[in-house]
Order: structure tokens, then sequence, then C-alpha cells
């Protein structure tokens, strides 16, 4: 589904964000990017939805090579991918409904059809009730389940995940989680970033360790739970 | 399909005008007052070009006859004069009808000329001239190609008067160039920076649709519709706005200013004209929205 090529990324003043990363994710498969703040899991993410360009490498999506797409062709990329944000991205001055109606809108489709799924997407996420509601008048853990039924409205074929816990309490987190996997069951590619060593623990998957840009460990298979967290614990510490 | 697509559009630029009321206003407003200021310099400019035109209707020449035609002979000098393509009237002033004018202007010393023949002073023909030739120039064409005939021997045109008339004339049209240029480029500037705050106040929106999938035309397009009912709700309010005022306050004042130049009628902007503010708001809420659309809608950061 994903591969990534001798990928890398420099800042405008030089210093590099990602440094040769060579990646695949197969479809279906639930990956984790973990590693310290500033490690490059959010760049790897915004390259991944075209959000910003590569210095050097390819990224392949679907079997199409996102990297040397132009800026009219990003809009078709993204209506394949669902993206998840920490801090929700949701716009405030649309309702609840608006919001996810919209990534249908753009695609042309009938109002009755985007109204049928809309309230489906809702009730996924059990908002069903709050389709009036603006993203103010609801809690942060709401709104974070606003943007995963967003994400998931158009059924893309892969998930991205930026730190979507990160701004949540355990109960939620938990909750958020279990939209994940439910997704990923349906067959969604779902690639998360996350520090969350416990949330990792507690829901083990692969997990891609980031450390000053670079991949330091990859476990392709998902391991037991305290041996897949221990060792990314100890590949973070050295 | 594109209607129902223009119609989303539509109520998307409806949405965004309910959803921010204060930020349209902020759009509108200033529209209306800078659409306004150029409506007012507008009613200046076309009621001095009014005062301007009648002043150049009185730019004519005059022969001197020695003695007044018999018609015959009026007839034929009319077809010598009006072959002249820059001539548009000739008009015959009797003797008589020279003196009624002299003792007009006299006013209550008229009375001097009590007891003269009312052959006191000679018969004339005033030639008017078109529009275009109502200069320097134009007079001294046409004063060149009447001098060739011998009985047109005593031509007068006011030289004097003439070239101060044209300087007049340029030096209001520079002004309305220098002032209407400055103007039209406050307008702009002022337009194109409220529309640049008011979606600078969305770059949020304008972000997270492009990261949902939206073509930047798809996203745009509210937007610059929006620019468009602000800029036509502007135009139509800075038109109303300055015709009260007109009515209200300067009507009044223009005409007795007007009145002591010798101009009756004091007009408000022509129908063109106002059509033409309209437009230029619309116009100009559509290209003020263009180039922040351009910098908040960006696909690549």
């Amino acid at each position: 589904m994903i591969r990534i090529c001798n990928l890398a990324k420099y800042y405008e003043t030089g210093a590099p964000a990602l440094t040769n990363i060579n990646l695949n994710v197969s479809k279906g498969e639930f990956v984790y990017i973990t590693g310290p703040s500033g490690a490059g899991k959010s760049t790897l993410l915004r390259l991944l939805f075209c959000g910003t360009s590569p210095t050097r490498g390819q990224i392949l999506v679907n079997g199409r090579n996102i990297t040397r797409m132009s800026a009219s062709q990003i809009p078709y990329l993204r209506r394949q991918l669902g993206v998840v944000f920490q801090d929700f991205k949701l716009i405030q001055t649309r309702t609840l409904m608006e919001n996810v109606a919209f990534p249908l809108e753009v695609q042309g489709i009938r109002r009755q059809e985007v109204a049928k799924r809309v309230f489906r997407a809702l009730q996924m996420v059990k908002l069903e009730k709050y389709l009036k509601k603006y993203p103010l008048e609801i809690s942060g853990g709401e709104q974070q389940r606003v943007a995963i039924a967003r994400a998931l409205v158009t059924d893309p074929l892969v998930l991205l995940a930026d730190e979507p816990t990160g701004n949540l309490d355990d109960q939620t987190t938990l909750e958020i989680m279990e939209l994940f996997k439910s997704a990923n069951a349906r067959g969604t590619t779902v690639i998360m970033a996350t520090h969350n060593l416990e949330l990792i623990r507690r829901h083990p998957r692969r997990v891609v360790v980031l450390k000053g840009g670079k991949i330091v460990e990859d476990h392709d298979t998902p391991l037991s739970m305290t041996a897949s967290a221990g060792q990314v614990e100890r590949s973070l510490d050295s | 399909m594109m209607l129902a697509k223009m119609l989303y559009f539509f109520k998307g630029a409806w949405r965004n005008i309910c959803q921010c009321p204060l930020l349209c206003l902020a759009a509108v407003g200033t529209v209306a007052v800078s659409l306004m200021m150029v409506a007012f310099f507008g009613v200046i400019f076309f009621n001095f070009a009014q005062l301007t035109s009648h002043w150049g209707q009185q730019v004519q020449l005059k022969i001197f006859l020695e003695k007044a035609p018999d018609d015959t002979l009026l007839a034929e000098w009319r077809r010598k004069i009006e072959a002249c393509p820059e001539v548009e009237s000739v008009n015959l002033v009797s003797s008589a009808e020279a003196l009624e004018r002299f003792r007009k202007r006299l006013g209550k010393k008229a009375d001097l000329l009590e007891g003269l023949g009312a052959d006191l002073l000679p018969a004339s023909l005033e030639i008017g001239l078109k529009a275009p030739y109502r200069n320097r120039s134009g007079v001294a064409a046409v004063a060149e190609t009447l001098r060739q005939h011998k009985e047109f021997s005593d031509i007068r045109h006011g030289g004097e008067w003439l070239n101060r008339f044209d300087s007049l004339v340029s030096l209001l049209k520079l002004a309305a160039v220098i002032l209407g240029g400055f103007l039209l480029f406050a307008t702009i500037f002022m337009i194109a920076n409220t529309i640049k705050l008011t979606l600078y106040a969305r770059r949020d929106e304008l972000e997270i649709m492009t990261l949902v999938g939206g073509t930047s035309l798809f996203i745009k397009m509210p937007y610059i519709i929006e620019g468009a009912i602000q800029g036509l709700l502007g135009g139509l309010l800075a038109v109303g706005g300055a015709y009260l005022i007109f009515r209200t306050f300067l009507h009044d004042n223009l005409v007795t200013l007007l009145m002591t130049m010798g101009v009756g009628e004091v007009m408000f902007l022509p129908s063109g004209f106002q059509w033409g503010l309209v437009s230029a708001g619309m116009l100009l809420g559509v290209l003020g929205s263009l180039p922040p659309l351009r910098k908040f809608v960006r696909m690549r950061a």
C-alpha cells in the first residue's frame, strides 16, 4: 500500500528532519510511528499526505509516486486518505454535520447520499445526536471523534493519525483507539504517530521507531505486549 | 450538475456571510465608503465638466458686417460658412438685436443709450463650433478658412480669452487624472486589504479544506462569490448613500455656486457612471479576494 524509498527531508535552514527513510506498509496493516519529540514523526506523516515535499526519495501510495504529483492532483490523493490531527482541525464555524460532510461534498456526491453517509459516520463515533452542534459546544474527546468520522466517511484506503490522543484523557484515548482498531478491522490501513508508549503497550501492533530523523527500530511483526513496548523504550533511552 | 455546483457555491458564500456578519459588514462598509469618495469626486468632476462645456459653448467666432444682408445673400453666406466641418451653427445678429444685448449688459446705466440710433452697432454673424473644435486651434482653423472669402473681412475670436480657457480646461483635466488616479489606487488598496483581513481570519478553515481533499477552485469559489456580493452591496450603498448626501447637503450649495458661473442645473452622476461604480465594487470584491486566497489555499506548505 505504501512504499517509501531513500526518503529525506531537510528544513530550509539545512537541518535534517528525516534522512534515509525506507519503509513498506502493507494493505490493512496498523503501524505506530513513535519516537521522541523532534524525531520526525509528524514530518513523515505530512510527507505522506503531500503536506510538504521531500528533499529526495520516493513515496508510492497505492502504486502512485506522490512525490511527483502536481498541486492540482494532490486533492485527489487526499480523498483516498483520511487524516486525523492532535488539534482535531475542525471548522469552528460549521456544524458537526457540515464538517463531516465536506470531504463528500468536494467529491460531488449527491445531497441525499451525503446526509446518509454523514449520519452513519457520526453514528459510528456515537455522536449522531449532535449533528447540528458546533465543535466548540462539545468536549475535546468528542471533537476528536468527529475528526475521525470526517476521516473515515469517505472509506479511505489509508488513515493517517498524528498524535490523535495527545490532548485526551485515558478513557477517551481508549475510545479513540477502539475506533481506529475497528476501521483497521474493516480493511483500512492505519498509520499512527504517537509518543505514548503506554498506548503501544496496551494495543500492540507493528512499531517503527524514529530518532533524529532516522528509523532506528522496526518491529515488523506484532510482538507480545511487553516485548514490543519494552524494546521500544530501550531504543528510545539508548 | 454545473447548476448544482453553482448553487452549492452560492449557498457556501451566503453561509460565510451569515456566519461572520461583522467581517462581512467591515468589508461592505469599506467598499461603500471608498466608492462613495469616488462618487463625490464624480459629482464634482461631472459638474465641472458641465461648466466647462457651458463655457465652451461661448467659444465662437464673430464676423462683423458693414450692412445686414438680404435673405438670398444670407443663405449664400450660410452655405459657405457651414461648408467648414468645424461649424455647428450660424446665427445672424441684426444691429437692433446687438443694441438690445448691449442695453441689457449695461443694466442700470442703459439710459446712456437713450437717443442713439438703432444702427449704432454693426450687424454680425455668430458662428458656433462643434464640441471638439471649441478651442484655440479650432477657432483659428475656421477663421483661416473664412478669411479666404473677401466678404468676411472683419473676423473676431477673442484669442486672449481662449488661451486662458484652454489652460483652465487642461488644468482641470490634469487635476481630474491625478486626483482620480490617486483615489482609485487608494480605493483598490483599502478594499483589497479589508478583504485580505477577512480571509486572514479564516485561514485555518481554508487550510482544513485543503487537507480533506478540496480542489483549489472548489475551496475558493464561495469566497470569491462572497467577495463579489460584498463588493456589489458596497457599490449599491455607495451610490445610494452618495445620492442621499448629494440631495440633502450638496445640491443647493452647488446650484448657488454654478448659477453664479452661468450654469443653472446641477447633475448627480450619469447612470452609466453609477452602474460603473457598482460593477467596480463587484470587480474589486473579486480581485481583492484572489491574492489572499492564493496565499492561504496552498496544497503544499
